[in-house]
This record gives structure tokens, C-alpha cells and sequence, in this order.
């Protein structure tokens, strides 16, 4: 365990913690949008901004990734602390104007309109759906693209590999802004994303003749778990 | 020290705007000069500043194209730079072509310094640095064309992206750019990224001595990243994963010769059979690699990864001449008769500096050069080993001799070396493997006669030695201790202390100069000898050096000859004199750093040591996937973009 003062409040904690579990545990809000807590942080979207004093230098970090050390003054309502995380919503409200999750954030920061225009974009590059695709469900399948200094494009952004990904929808499921969603009609699952949509043939259960799942998902499941194709024909609902 | 209108250059401020030209008070920090290729520099833009050496550029337009090539490379794993740098480039677009509205000025300051302070990496943060300095001292320029509405003259400029580790990589491969891709599991573009400027990843993933990590800036906050390490993963995970390599080649055919098969030849013929030549590459040796063959031990780079990227490499359709020793099998007048139209000599130092301790003589049992040593070794030739073992020297080769005398079943091996620790130039990482497999090192001690038996050599007489001032190489000069000579054991004495080109094969009359050093003598960025179709780079000019920088040399000397035979003429382009220019400049050094939270570096396992001294299994595994993606996210991408406005040519 390391003391540690946040808001001149000193608070004990597991060596190792992120500053954001801390504070949480002490009842301190944090705004967030990139951390989930099933998923490693990355500090991306940079609205969890506190001001931290450690071996004499003072700044700003991340509350999501920046573990706590002993004697480490952590500030999370100074004005730096504020105009950053402003800034931060500022830049998300005017590429998504009308996510309800932006909104929320701009809301509770006092913010009405950003000071300045942005073209629009539906994805924010949070990568929640990147770190999902590869911690839960494993398929590597959402990558960023165009990198290295030579890179002929100026847009930043995250693809689905046609071949790896197989349809399970997680990457939907996590998205904050809606910029990946899906659509189930007849036999086919839709996969819309900023850089395309993704077809899936759905299966049909045996008994109640609903389709269930993309096959794809089921023949990656099936080949990870080592069980037979056949366990699958019928779905969770019909099985006993 | 320069006299300019004004700096910001590493946060010091001169203004000397408005007096005249003899008061200007002088920049004592400019860590570079201000002429390029005989042309004045106008302006400077880059992560520490701005420098404006007279009136003439629009600093409104400067600021433009930079923040422009700024957000080129902006990554967009973190919204304030990605999104916040794409915000202050439209707005610095709109007052340059005067549409800006007035509260433009004051809304890039706050971008600014909202990135300085919150991007999630050094790049952004460090990029927005010379835009507000332009804000706080030149902010009457950009009111002028807001009220104007008028739009800033136009300058041209130079550009040139780098990096401390890219600078430090005589190559210059792009660093960040590969670490961004293995942290996203991209291998095989990684791998075809790394290829630009390096055409043996996995020779150099295992065997570079890293220039890059010395200059890497995580160390001053923990560790360096493990550069090197993360290079073999790409190529190992192509190798495992056995996909098809594809190469596109441009085709106009002429025919071109390389003599010598090492890394300098081989980067030189890959990249000339890119461009389309019809390659034909000489050496001596059964097979290609050079130093990489018959100078680095097996331990560390195992022959079969140097075969198979040279493999690639003559699937380009290069030609190898093999067993042919240039001199001996043919002389380089028979192959200029050969039609061919350039010729790159690369022949590199393999020539074991002659040992200068008494009673050396050849014929005597037990005594051998370095390179020799590892050149019998390494072509699978029968070295018996000795019981006892000295070898003389402190570099790599001297430690790679003294860890193949251990696999070699030597029961003791002794390195004597007559400066200490600090000084030895071997890797720090190798001397360390090496004490740990059982190498003992004897310092500040050298041999000064060789004792013998018959014509066995029994031991070595050694005098003790201390340091005294620095000598040319800044390293403390080593000072033979009176009468403090002393005796050591031994059945074989290697002498490691230095290799030297062989040019026998010159014969004088080709117009190829040879310098005082004994090194051939080339034209500096060109790599263009005295005789105007020959180049020459890699060791056989600039002495026994590194894998990095011959292939350095290749990659250059390819761009020269191609320019050489598409126009008869070698002239060196802007971006190859921005890079020698560029050595100046200190790229480290930061203003105003962030704060990053420690993380250990991840190193790759080591073979056990019972399992390494048996044969020659190589030692350094590879990073795991994992590892190596979580090795990458310590990178704090610290490319830097430099803007240079130069006046026109004349």
C-alpha cells in the first residue's frame, strides 16, 4: 500500500492502481470515455486529464493509465485540470455533435458549443473496439491503419479485416458514439463501419428456426473451444 | 554562434528585430549552421523553435506548412493531438489565405497549448512548440492579415522528418513508424517499412549494435526501448508465418557490379535491383553476408536467418558470383570489360590488424588474428580448442572470439584488455553475456611478448597499465606501469584489436585513391571514387564499422549510381544533404518535457547457460507478440518535423 493525497485529501492505495481507481474508491469523479473497465487503458480520448506533482515536476496525465506511487499530489479540479478536459470534449462535441454520450460529458463540463469547427466524423478513434476485438474476444480483427512517417493519407483510422473479423458485434456493443453499428435482417447480420459495412451469414437453430449467430462467430468458437460444428445447430434458448 | 533577426531555439529568446544588422545580438545556442549546400537559410521551424535569419519569409505561412506536415503524421491514437492539431491547422489555413476571423489568434494559442500539455505523446506535444512561439512573438503578423484579409506571400521550404533514434540510425529507418505498426500486430507492413532502408531485419534485429537506443529518449525516464528486439519480431513472425515476399521493380536494365557480398553490397544490389539493374555481386566466400558471415558467431545471428534474407534478396534477380575473389579469380579490369556501367566496391576490413606484441610470429602454435579465428569458425573449418585462452582487445570482436572459445569446449578464457570497463567499445550487453558464460576479464593489462616453447606458445609476458589523459578517441589514454611486468599462462593468444580493408585487388592505375588510413577514398555524400563509374562504400572506406552502417552505405550509393546512370552525373539531393546537415543538430533535447510514468522495459529471454555453452544455439530469444506490443507502447514517438525556408537556387 501507497499514501498518496489527492485533492489534498491523503488516501492509501495499492501500489500499481491507476489514479482513476483511486479516486473512484474515494468517491472523486473523474469524467472518462476511453476506460472501460473490462479493458486495459490507453489514454486516448484524454478527458480523465489530472494534474499530478511527483519528484518536483507537475503536469498533467491521464487518470486511466497512470499508476500511483507513494507522495504522489494528485489535483483533479484545478483550472489546467478543467481547460483540458474542455478542450478534450470540445474536440470530441464538434466531430460527433449529436452523441448522446459527448453530449453528456460537454453537460456536466458546462459546455454549450465548441469553440470551433471540425469536419465530422463518426469514429473518435477511442479504440475501445480495437482493445475489444483483441482482449475479449481475440481476433485482432480492428487495427489502426496507415502509420510510419511516409503514410499517404492525413486521415487517422480504425479498420475491420474482412478475413479475421467474424461478425460477433462486440466492437458495436462498446462503441460510445455509434460509429459501428449493427443490423440483423433474415440470414444476414450488417456490420456498418466508418470504412465499410461487413456481411454475415447468420445460422439457423434447429428447433425454433431463428437465426442466432453469424456462422462465422460459431466456426471460431467452435475451433477455439475444440468443440464440434453440431453442438451449435441449435441456440442457447432451445438447448434444454 | 549566429547573428539572426530572431530565436526561440531551445526556449532562449533573441530579438533582435528592429536594430540594425551590427547590433544583433548573437544566438549562442544554435546547434547548427545556418548555410545548406551553399544556399542560405532563410527560416527554421522544428519541435525547439523557430530561427529566422532575416526578413524575407512569411512567418504566417511558415507556421501553415509545418503544422501541415505536423498533422501528416499526428497518429490519432489520442484525440487532443490528432483532432486539436487538425483544428489549428484549418485555422492557420484560413488566416494565411486571409479569411481568418479575429478571435483565431487567441482560439491557436489555446489549441496549443492544450496539446503541449495534454497529447498523449512527445510528438504533437512537442510539435505545437515553434506555433506558439510565433503567437507570443509575431503575433502582429498574423493581426496584419486578419485585418488585411489578405492573403501571406508564399516561401518554399524543405522538409524533413526525423526522429533522435531515426537520427542516430545511420540508416535512418523510420523507428516510430515500425513501432506503431507491431503495437497494432501489423508485422508484414512493418516489415515492409523497415525494408525502405533496411534490407536484412532479421540480421539486424539480432546483431545491430543500436545506435537508435543510445539516443532513445524513454531513457531519460526509465529505459531505453528495446529497438533492436523489436526489429527480429516482424521478421521472425514473416519467416514462421512463411508469406510470400512482393517486391515491385522498376525495369531499365543496365547492368551493374558489386564487389563484396556483405551488408554494404547486398543493401547496394537490393536496392539497384529495385530500381530495375541487372545485378552481378563477387566474394570470395561460399556464401554471401560478409561480416555477417564469417564475423558475427552463430550464437547470435544463426546462419540460416542470414541465408534466407540474402535469399530474398537474390530472388530479386541479382546474380552471385561466389568463390571469386577479386584480385585472384578475376581483376576489376575484367569486369569493367564486362559491360558493366557502375561498378560498387564493398569489400569491407577483413584483414586482422597486424599484432604488434613481441615475438609474434605467425608460424607459432597457438597464435591467431581475431578475424581469423572467427572466419575459420564460422565457415565450419576444424579449430581445435585450447585449454587456456588469451585474446587481446576490448571491442565485439574480441568478446564474440572469447565466447566462441567457450562453445569451442576452452576451459579458460581470459580477455585482456589494457583500458577498464568504462572504455571497452564492445556492447555492454555482450561483455556482460560473456562474464556470465565464464569469460574472465583482465583489465587495464596488455601483452607485450609472446612466450614460447619450441614453437608452442606457453604464455604471455603483460605489463600492467593505467589511465592517464584522453586521447583522440576521448577515451582515457592506457600508460604502461614500470616494472610491472607479469607473466599469464596460456596455449593460444588471439589478437581481436582491430581490422583493416584489404585493397590488394587496386593495383594503382584505376584512379581509385586510397587514403592515408588505408581505406578507399570516395567523394562524402556520393560515395563516388576518383574513377567516375566506380562507388565504394562500407567498411573498404570508412574502416571496421557496424551492419547499420553499411548498409547505410549501400542504400546511399545505390541512389548515387542510379543518378550516376540515368544522367552521368552525381548530385546529391536536397534530402541527402538536409540529412548530413541535420547531424547538428541536437535532437534530445526538450523543452519543457511531460510527465510519463515509469515502465520496465521488456527484454527478450535468454538461453540458459548450460544450454548455450554446449553448441553454438543462439542465446536471445524473440519477444513475445505480447511482449513486444507492450514493449512498443513506451514509445513516445518523438518524430520531429523540420521546416527550412532557403533562399532559391541561384
Amino acid at each position: 500500500m501507497v499514501k498518496l493525497t489527492i485533492d489534498d485529501k491523503v488516501v492509501e492505495a495499492e501500489e500499481g492502481s491507476t489514479i482513476l481507481d483511486v479516486a473512484n474508491q474515494a468517491g472523486i469523479y473523474i469524467p472518462t470515455l476511453c476506460s472501460h473497465e473490462s479493458l486495459s487503458p490507453v489514454g486516448s480520448c484524454r478527458i480523465c486529464a489530472v494534474e499530478i506533482v511527483t519528484n518536483g515536476k507537475s503536469g498533467l496525465t491521464m487518470a486511466c493509465t497512470y499508476p500511483v506511487e507513494a507522495g504522489l499530489e494528485v489535483r483533479t479540479g484545478s483550472e489546467k485540470v478543467i481547460e483540458a478536459r474542455k478542450l478534450a470534449v470540445e474536440l470530441l462535441l464538434a466531430q460527433r455533435p449529436h452523441s448522446a454520450r459527448i453530449q453528456e460529458l460537454a453537460q456536466k463540463l458546462g459546455i454549450e458549443q465548441p469553440s470551433f469547427a471540425l469536419k465530422g466524423r463518426e469514429c473518435i478513434l477511442c479504440e475501445l473496439c480495437v482493445r475489444a476485438c483483441h482482449e475479449i474476444v481475440g481476433t485482432d480483427a480492428i487495427t489502426f491503419v496507415a502509420q510510419g512517417k511516409d503514410r499517404d493519407t492525413d486521415e487517422a483510422s480504425v479498420v475491420h479485416s474482412v478475413e479475421k473479423c467474424i461478425g460477433c458485434d462486440s466492437c458495436a456493443y462498446i462503441c460510445p458514439t455509434e460509429a459501428i453499428t449493427v443490423e440483423d435482417v433474415g440470414d444476414t447480420r450488417t456490420i456498418n463501419t466508418p470504412s465499410g459495412k461487413l456481411e454475415f451469414k447468420l445460422k439457423k437453430c434447429k428447433v425454433c428456426g431463428n437465426y442466432w449467430a453469424p456462422e462465422k462467430q460459431i466456426e471460431y468458437i467452435a475451433k477455439e473451444s475444440g468443440t464440434s460444428l453440431e453442438e451449435y445447430d441449435i441456440c442457447p434458448n432451445c438447448r434444454d | 554562434m549566429s547573428k539572426v533577426v530572431f530565436s526561440s531555439w531551445t526556449g532562449k529568446i533573441v530579438d533582435n528585430r528592429g536594430l540594425d544588422a551590427e547590433k544583433y545580438a548573437e544566438v549562442e545556442n544554435l546547434e547548427f549552421p545556418l548555410q545548406y549546400n551553399g544556399r542560405e537559410i532563410e527560416a527554421f521551424m522544428s519541435w525547439n523553435g523557430v530561427v529566422v535569419a532575416d526578413g524575407r519569409v512569411n512567418i504566417v505561412d511558415m507556421a501553415y506548412c509545418y503544422l501541415k506536415e505536423v498533422q501528416k503524421l499526428s497518429c490519432g491514437e489520442c484525440n487532443v493531438g490528432y483532432a486539436g492539431i487538425k483544428v489549428m491547422t484549418d485555422i492557420l489555413e484560413r488566416i494565411s489565405s486571409g479569411k481568418g476571423g479575429e478571435e483565431d489568434v487567441e482560439l491557436l494559442g489555446r489549441l496549443g497549448t492544450g496539446i503541449k500539455e495534454n497529447a498523449k505523446c512527445e510528438f504533437c506535444a512537442s510539435a505545437v512548440t515553434p506555433i506558439l512561439d510565433t503567437i507570443d512573438y509575431y503575433k502582429q503578423e498574423y493581426v496584419k492579415l486578419i485585418t488585411s484579409k489578405q492573403a501571406a506571400p508564399k516561401s518554399s521550404y524543405i522538409i524533413r522528418v526525423t526522429a533522435p533514434c531515426m537520427e542516430a540510425c545511420p540508416a535512418h529507418q523510420d523507428i516510430p513508424g515500425y513501432m506503431e505498426l507491431i503495437r497494432n500486430r501489423r508485422f508484414t507492413e512493418a516489415l515492409e517499412l523497415i525494408r525502405k532502408t533496411n534490407c536484412l531485419p532479421g540480421v539486424l534485429g539480432r546483431a545491430c549494435v543500436a545506435f537508435c537506443e543510445a539516443k532513445c529518449i524513454r531513457s531519460d525516464i526509465d529505459s531505453s526501448i528495446a529497438i533492436r528486439a523489436l526489429k527480429r519480431v516482424p521478421a521472425d513472425y514473416e519467416m514462421s508465418s512463411q508469406s510470400e515476399l512482393k517486391f515491385e521493380k522498376k525495369g531499365n536494365g543496365e547492368k551493374v557490379a558489386v564487389i563484396g557480398a556483405g551488408p554494404a553490397g547486398l543493401a547496394a544490389s537490393y536496392n539497384l535491383a529495385l530500381m530495375g539493374y541487372k545485378v552481378t555481386i563477387y566474394d570470395e566466400q561460399p556464401s554471401a553476408g560478409g561480416m555477417a558471415l564469417v564475423g558475427i558467431p552463430s550464437y547470435r545471428l544463426p546462419k540460416d536467418i542470414l541465408k534466407r534474407e540474402v535469399d530474398i534478396i537474390k530472388d530479386l534477380g541479382i546474380e552471385f558470383k561466389l568463390n571469386t575473389r577479386v584480385g585472384k579469380d578475376i581483376t576489376l579490369e575484367q569486369i569493367s570489360g564486362q559491360g558493366f556501367k557502375a561498378i560498387f566496391i564493398a569489400t569491407g576490413a577483413h584483414l586482422g590488424r597486424e599484432s604488434d606484441i613481441e615475438n609474434w610470429k605467425k608460424e607459432y602454435e597457438g597464435l591467431i588474428d581475431g578475424i581469423d579465428f572467427l572466419r575459420n569458425v564460422n565457415l565450419g573449418k576444424k579449430v581445435a580448442p585450447k585449454n587456456r585462452v588469451i585474446i587481446v582487445g576490448g571491442g565485439n570482436a574480441a568478446v564474440d572470439c572469447a565466447r566462441t572459445c567457450l562453445r569451442l569446449g576452452c576451459k579458460d578464457v581470459t580477455i585482456v584488455y589494457r583500458r577498464s570497463r568504462g572504455e571497452m567499445p564492445a556492447r555492454r550487453e555482450e561483455v556482460e553475456e560473456a562474464e556470465r558464460e565464464g569469460v574472465k576479464i583482465h583489465f587495464l593489462a596488455l601483452p607485450v611478448k609472446v612466450l614460447t616453447e619450441g614453437s608452442k606458445v606457453t604464455g604471455a609476458e603483460c605489463i600492467r597499465m593505467e589511465l592517464g589523459e584522453p586521447d583522440a578517441s576521448g577515451r582515457r589514454r592506457p600508460i604502461p606501469v614500470k616494472g610491472s611486468e607479469f607473466v599469464m599462462e596460456t596455449d593460444m593468444i588471439i589478437s581481436a584489436t582491430g581490422e583493416a580493408p584489404d585493397l590488394s585487388f587496386l593495383t594503382g592505375k584505376e584512379q581509385i585513391k586510397i587514403t592515408e588510413q588505408g581505406t578507399i577514398e570516395v567523394e562524402p555524400i556520393k560515395f563516388q571514387t576518383g574513377k567516375a563509374e566506380v562507388f565504394s562504400g562500407g567498411d573498404c572506406v570508412i574502416g571496421p564499422a557496424t551492419l547499420s552502417e553499411a548498409i547505410a552505405a549501400g542504400n546511399r550509393a545505390a541512389r548515387s549510381i542510379d543518378q550516376y546512370l540515368r544522367t552521368g552525373k552525381v548530385i546529391p539531393s536536397d534530402e541527402d544533404v538536409v540529412e548530413n546537415w541535420l547531424c547538428d543538430v541536437a535532437l534530445g533535447r526538450e523543452r519543457d518535457g511531460k510527465i510519463f510514468a515509469s515502465e520496465p522495459r521488456q527484454s527478450p529471454e535468454q538461453l540458459a547457460i548450460p544450454d548455450r555453452l554446449r553448441d553454438f544455439n543462439e542465446v536471445e530469444q524473440c519477444l513475445s507478440f505480447e511482449a513486444a506490443a507492450k514493449e512498443t507502447e513506451r514509445c513516445l514517438r518523438c518524430y520531429r518535423v523540420m521546416l527550412l525556408a532557403v533562399t532559391s537556387e541561384k
